[in-house]
């Protein structure tokens, strides 16, 4: 396919972009690299001058765990092979075996029974074959790379950093919801709706969505705490404290988030024609049944980029679960904060690293599996009957 | 089977006007057409009908039953959109199938009726597509079909056509007027073109501003146009409008003089068809310079000025002349329509 010739760039602004591109790649990707690089090695070797020795880890390789040649290139294999497989043959198995109506349970098993696969097939039985391999391979088989997995086990077993991470799905799962549920009810009502009063809320939503959210954390924090006095009255003797609960961080991060969440979806809607809603009313629904029948399917992609973006603020934010939550409660990315923040010896710093590192692969996976709802989300406007 | 009854419905905005005291019977079975100019009001009295707007005033009878607070889902109409809305996220055949679906109809007879639709409008080899995936006159059909696939009692279609190519509309128009015949269902048509209400209506209401300037058959509006802006909305050309004195049975204004009329003193405008007007040799009513010459291929259409407008008349396809030169045209007085000129309104029987 050749570029049309108005599109067509002249030679000094390709590379001017080219190079722009590579230079942002360096500045945004390189750190995540490096950390990653970084999280592998033994303390000594992540933090050497040398920035050879970070990459190849000789402390590390000599402590006894390195990969070799083999071991990098059947690595990198069956990685492309379940790569491939997971974007090319799933969904092929999953459309072929699954009935019209269960196709949510069919991937859900697809997924489920790929994880474990993939789990079985890349820690278990791999590292058995290749050590078995480069005891018989020579010199193909002696380590080059040193690489050990020990900062991650001691941050997700010892440190039950696992904890964390459930707290961090608590808080996340809530704010998406419950974001998600108001937004499109609040956002369909206010796209279809012409009077000023629709118009003033939309405003009052901007200037909350201004506030510093310090300010939010400040004006509930008295209230959370002395939450089971207020609530006594309506619970008895077993009004919670919500201080320190999850629920106070939903609470919270719900009040910054949907200003937001109501005025993207309220886009979204905006641009979904209204005779959508009027044939469906028409052909014989109710106000709520065009709402889910018709509405919200043809919004998924809006749902999809509005949910991501929620999630993102509930499960990156630190100043409201910081102060909110108490230490057994404690998300993800304060507790890296706390690795920082203690007594620290190189061994706490890396592992600190290994989980910012853990952190940030849910997101990888989310943004893959969701990629192409996102991407129609993001340039929509496009909704054409 | 319905008749609807619009009992001086009102639709009002604030101060504004949309639609004022619409007053009409439409019989069982007939094909209704609202004809006018946009924002005359046309798809507003539409809207009102299938319960999409509140009328401010008046009452809407569908059958035997009051309507005004019933939802649209429970007044039993099929409705046609402009562009066409229909449902983005399924294929063709749901799209048609959904109002059975919404309705909870017996399922077992769903395939049977969605195929029966998909047959009348022939989409039967588009059933699987999204409707991204159709052309503009393919989801038109299936904007039809899914009105058909539930025998409501009334069909309503809101400028069903305007959004197709000329050559598309032509066709489609057919098709429109072949199934209200065959399925026997009141329906009610907005259009702003005239053709379309001429060749499809059996009764046309012009409105104009809200306002219902003429309700009769496609004939009795053609030929015997309430107004000047019923004569002037009708036809292609629209008929030629002169202004001009009456005195003593002879009409006067520039360039035209014609004798004979039976009316009464006055300022009064002067109305005659194109097609019915000929070409004298020079002792003609209408008597200027040539304004413009166009051929038209199956005929030759002529424009002078005369009583302060440009008139045209309709001569043989062979006629020749250069701009400029002399013609005059033969207005016998049977075929004159005579307007006051002040209100508009038609004048006298001629």
């Amino acid at each position: 396919m050749s570029t049309p010739k108005a599109m067509r760039q002249s030679l000094g602004l390709r590379l001017g972009s080219a190079g722009f591109l590579a230079f942002w790649c360096l500045i945004a990707a390189f750190p995540i690299f490096w950390i990653t690089v970084m999280s592998f090695k033994s303390p000594v070797d992540a933090f050497a001058t040398n920035p050879l020795e970070v990459i190849f880890g000789p402390r590390t390789r000599a402590g006894g765990d390195g990969l070799s040649i083999i071991d990098i290139v059947l690595g990198l294999l069956v990685l492309w092979w379940s790569g491939k497989f997971a974007m090319g043959r799933l969904p092929e198995m999953v459309a072929r075996f699954t009935q019209p109506g269960t196709v949510l349970l069919g991937w859900i098993i697809a997924v489920v029974g790929f994880a474990v696969a993939f789990i079985v097939l890349f820690f278990a039985i791999l590292p058995v074959v290749l050590s078995g391999l480069n005891a018989i391979a020579g010199p193909l088989g002696n380590p080059i790379l040193g690489l050990t997995t020990v900062h991650y086990q001691s941050v997700w077993v010892e440190n039950e950093f696992y904890r964390n991470f459930i707290n961090s799905l608590i808080v996340t799962t809530g704010v998406v919801t419950v974001s998600l549920t108001v937004g499109t009810l609040a956002g369909y009502g206010l796209a279809r709706s012409g009077s000023n009063l629709a118009f003033w809320l939309l405003i009052l939503a901007l200037i909350f969505r201004a506030l510093p959210h310090s300010v939010l954390v400040a004006g509930y924090l008295p209230v959370f705490i002395n939450s089971s006095e207020i609530l006594r009255p309506i619970f008895g003797d077993a009004a919670p404290t919500l201080y320190g609960q999850p629920y106070a961080v939903i609470a919270v991060l719900v009040a910054i988030n949907q200003p937001f969440t109501i005025w993207m979806l309220r886009s979204f809607f905006h641009n979904i024609p209204t005779e959508l809603d009027e044939a469906a009313r028409v052909d014989g629904c109710s106000h709520f049944q065009a709402f889910r029948r018709v509405i919200m399917p043809v919004m998924w992609p809006g749902v999809i980029t509005t949910g991501l973006f929620s999630f993102l603020l509930g499960y990156n934010d630190f100043l409201v679960t910081s102060l909110l939550l108490d230490a057994q409660n404690q998300t993800m990315v304060p507790a890296i904060a706390g690795y920082f923040n203690r007594e620290t010896t190189t061994t706490d710093q890396v592992e600190a690293i290994a989980a910012a590192v853990s952190i940030t692969a849910p997101l990888f996976l989310l943004v893959m599996v969701f990629q192409r709802q996102i991407v129609s989300g993001l340039t929509a406007g496009a909704v054409k009957g | 089977m319905a008749e609807i009854q619009l009992r001086k419905i009102s639709k009002r905005w604030g101060s504004f006007v949309g639609v004022d005291s619409f007053d009409l019977t439409i019989a069982d079975q007939e094909f209704l057409v609202l004809l006018g100019p946009s924002g005359c009001g046309k798809t507003t009295t539409m809207r009102m009908i299938a319960g999409l707007e509140d009328a401010t005033e008046g009452e809407i009878w569908i059958g035997d039953r009051k309507v005004n607070d019933l939802d649209p889902k429970d007044r039993d109409v099929a409705m046609v959109f402009q562009s066409y809305g229909l449902y983005p996220h399924i294929n063709v055949y749901e799209n048609i199938r959904f109002p059975l679906k919404v309705r909870k109809a017996d399922p077992a007879t769903h395939d049977e009726r969605v195929m029966k639709a998909a047959e009348m409008v022939e989409l039967t080899d588009f059933l699987h597509r999204k409707p991204a995936e159709l052309s503009g006159g393919q989801r038109q059909r299936v904007a039809l079909a899914r009105a058909i696939v539930r025998k409501p009692s009334v069909f309503l279609m809101d400028e069903p056509l305007s959004n197709l190519d000329a050559k598309l509309r032509v066709s489609t128009r057919a098709q429109i007027k072949n199934l209200s015949h065959e399925l026997k269902v009141t329906t009610v048509y907005v259009t702003h073109d005239q053709i379309e209400a001429m060749t499809l209506a059996d009764r046309v209401v012009v409105m104009k501003q809200g306002i219902v300037q003429q309700v009769g058959t496609p004939t009795d509006i053609y030929d015997m146009p309430a107004n000047t802006f019923v004569a002037s909305f009708i036809g292609s050309p629209a008929m030629n409008l002169m202004e001009g004195v009456i005195e003593g049975g002879t009409f006067r204004g520039k360039n035209v003089e014609i004798s004979g009329l039976q009316a009464s003193d006055g300022e009064v405008t002067l109305g005659f068809r194109a097609e019915d007007a000929e070409v004298a040799d020079g002792n003609g009513q209408v008597n200027a310079p040539l304004y413009t010459i166009e051929l038209l291929g199956d005929a030759t259409m002529l424009t002078v000025r005369a009583g302060g407008q440009l008139v045209s008349v309709k001569a043989h396809k062979e006629f020749r002349a250069e701009i400029g030169d002399m013609v005059s045209f033969s207005v016998p007085t049977d075929i004159c329509h005579l307007f006051d000129t002040a209100t508009g309104a038609r004048i006298g029987a001629s």
